[in-house]
């Protein structure tokens, strides 16, 4: 098998940083792939199901909210929560398994990658799962007729966004975790009343006002405000803080979550 | 830093908290042989392999050196991983895809696309005579066949240097054989193979020099064959579940004993005979020494822990 030594150079080349990133991001898109359908179904049909459920249920009784209707209000919401809890689950319960359970990430590091490359690439997996699901909600509910703005299409990079976010947050949390039940903890305690209190189902400015002090730090309130503008055309100066809040939550987080796993990994 | 060494160790200390896992190791492996670290759980066996390819960080100490064909993994660790096979103690195959496709992916991680990998991928699966099981989950194969995969895998990147941590654990002796032989092979392509192993049988088949380790320290280093020459006697008894150990025995024999165990060494294969007729058949085994007694006889008796 030495005839095939186009590897057995002098000089020591590892393939460059892009590369080796590149590469991890598209292991978890193959092992994705590979159940597209039962994977990539359920973005589709959750929020079908949650229009249904709650827009036609409860819209009845709640026709319009902010001078739109009721069900516009919750779809617009609806594009972000999908990416958060699919970034969520993939780097808690899915990272702690590849990590602990299954062994991949010491497969992975075996061959010329580093911790670094690992993780950044999870991330942008997860960014790049949270794009996914922000299309297909939009594509369901423009189905619907509910949005029309053209600016609608950058949803979903608000959704990779969204997916980079949590998926760092996900993964700072897992780096203290050393049960997998203790994730129940982060998802009942954090994720769920972010879910609720982001500005989704209801608008938050009738909340008291300590409570909309704290839901200003949910980083899902932030990801729903950009969404919101862009489906309804309303750009306020406002919106570039929450940008700016998004993109400095993904540089600090992931920081601190590469730093950390590093040195639970490479001991 | 000599030509011909592709590895050179000198001093390295590595804490786990208060645990000194591996004490002032030093040792070199010249280019094309097959070292091997041998000693019981825990002698640090292990964490000095991980040092070596940066996935274990040696503590800082002065005047220390790690270097694999020149690089320190503490700063260069994806270039020495670039030149390195890793085969784990654990297997850790991707357990989300198929045979080929955990080849494909690895081979991705080196920086080959699919179409560049395909002669890479046939010919290891070729090597470890896995071919036909090419689309097979990882579920689907057995004991033996992981492990020639992981071996496989390791090759993919057509690597310099092979590190084994326990290659043939648990596998049985078809197996072990089969996989002896292709290290063979590869050490004969110019192949620098490193391996740990419990099994002094492994060692003595396929180390060209090993070292055995004790409590994280190097206790002999050597070939497997001049160890057994210069630091055992020629002939073993073993007694088997004698409660009562014999008492009366020429001086010239040396003893060990561990629970219900007697073994008694002696160059003198007539010496040691005239003892064991006092046994029945099936009480005792009258053998060659080998590197297990050497093992048992510097390592004391940690074995039996």
């Amino acid at each position: 098998m030495n005839n095939t030594s186009a590897l057995n150079t002098v000089s020591i080349k590892p393939p460059h940083i892009f590369s080796r990133i590149y590469s991890v991001w598209f292991r978890h898109i193959r092992v994705y792939c590979k159940n597209l359908f039962s994977n990539g179904f359920p973005p589709f049909i959750e929020p079908l199901m949650f229009l249904a459920g709650i827009g036609l249920g409860l819209g009845q009784y709640v026709r319009e909210i902010n001078g739109m209707s009721y069900i516009a209000f919750l779809a617009t919401g609806m594009l972000v929560p999908p990416a958060m809890f699919t970034a969520s689950f993939e780097c808690t319960f899915g990272t702690f398994i590849r990590m602990e359970f299954d062994k991949v990430y010491d497969g992975m590091i075996s061959a010329s990658l580093t911790v670094r490359d690992l993780f950044v690439g999870e991330i942008l997996f997860a960014g790049t799962k949270g794009f996914f699901f922000s299309t297909a909600v939009l594509i369901v509910v423009s189905c619907f007729g509910l949005i029309h703005s053209p600016m609608a299409l950058l949803t979903p990079f608000v959704g990779f966004l969204t997916g980079l976010m949590f998926a760092s947050l996900a993964l700072f949390i897992t780096s203290f975790v050393n049960n997998i039940n203790h994730f129940n903890f982060y998802f009942t305690g954090l994720i769920t009343p972010m879910f609720f209190f982001s500005g989704i189902v209801f608008p938050l400015d009738t909340l008291p006002a300590y409570a909309q002090w704290i839901a200003g730090f949910f980083p899902l309130k932030h990801a729903v405000s950009l969404v919101r503008a862009f489906c309804f055309n309303t750009f306020e100066p406002d919106l570039m803080l929450n940008l700016l809040y998004m993109i400095l939550f993904i540089i600090v987080f992931s920081s601190l979550a590469i730093r950390r796993l590093s040195r639970r990994i490479i001991n | 830093m000599l030509n011909n060494s592709a590895i050179q160790v000198k001093n390295v200390v590595k804490h786990f908290k208060h645990l000194k896992a591996v004490d002032k190791l030093s040792f070199e492996v010249p280019t094309g042989i097959c070292f091997g670290f041998l000693g019981p759980n825990g002698a640090g066996k292990t964490t000095m392999m991980k040092i070596l390819c940066g996935k274990s960080k040696r503590d800082k100490v002065e005047n220390d050196l790690v270097s694999v064909f020149g690089r320190d993994p503490d700063r260069d660790e994806l270039a020495i991983k670039f030149i390195s096979g890793i085969v784990p103690q654990e297997d850790n195959l991707d357990l989300e895809l198929n045979v080929e496709q955990n080849l494909q992916i690895y081979a991705k991680f080196y920086g080959l696309s699919a179409a560049q990998s395909r002669p890479f991928i046939a010919s290891v699966l070729n090597f470890m005579e896995l071919s036909e099981k090419k689309t097979s989950g990882i579920r689907e194969l057995s004991g033996g066949m992981k492990r020639r995969l992981l071996i496989a895998r390791a090759l993919i990147n057509n690597p310099k240097i092979l590190i084994l941590d326990e290659p043939t654990t648990g596998l049985d002796p078809q197996v072990r054989h089969h996989i002896w032989d292709k290290l063979r092979t590869l050490k004969k392509q110019g192949v620098t193979i490193l391996l740990t192993t419990h099994y002094m049988e492994e060692a003595y088949q396929i180390c060209d020099e090993l070292i055995i380790m004790n409590k994280g320290a190097k206790v002999l280093q050597g070939n497997p064959g001049d160890l057994i020459q210069n630091h055992i006697e020629n002939y073993v008894l073993e007694i088997l579940n004698m409660e009562i150990p014999i008492t009366e025995y020429p001086e010239s024999i040396r003893r060990e004993s561990a629970n219900h165990r007697h073994l008694l060494y002696s160059d003198d294969f007539n010496e040691i005979k005239k003892i064991s007729d006092l046994f029945k058949s099936g009480e005792f085994i009258l053998r060659q020494s080998n590197l297990e007694d050497v093992f048992l006889k510097i390592t004391g008796s940690n074995l039996y822990e």
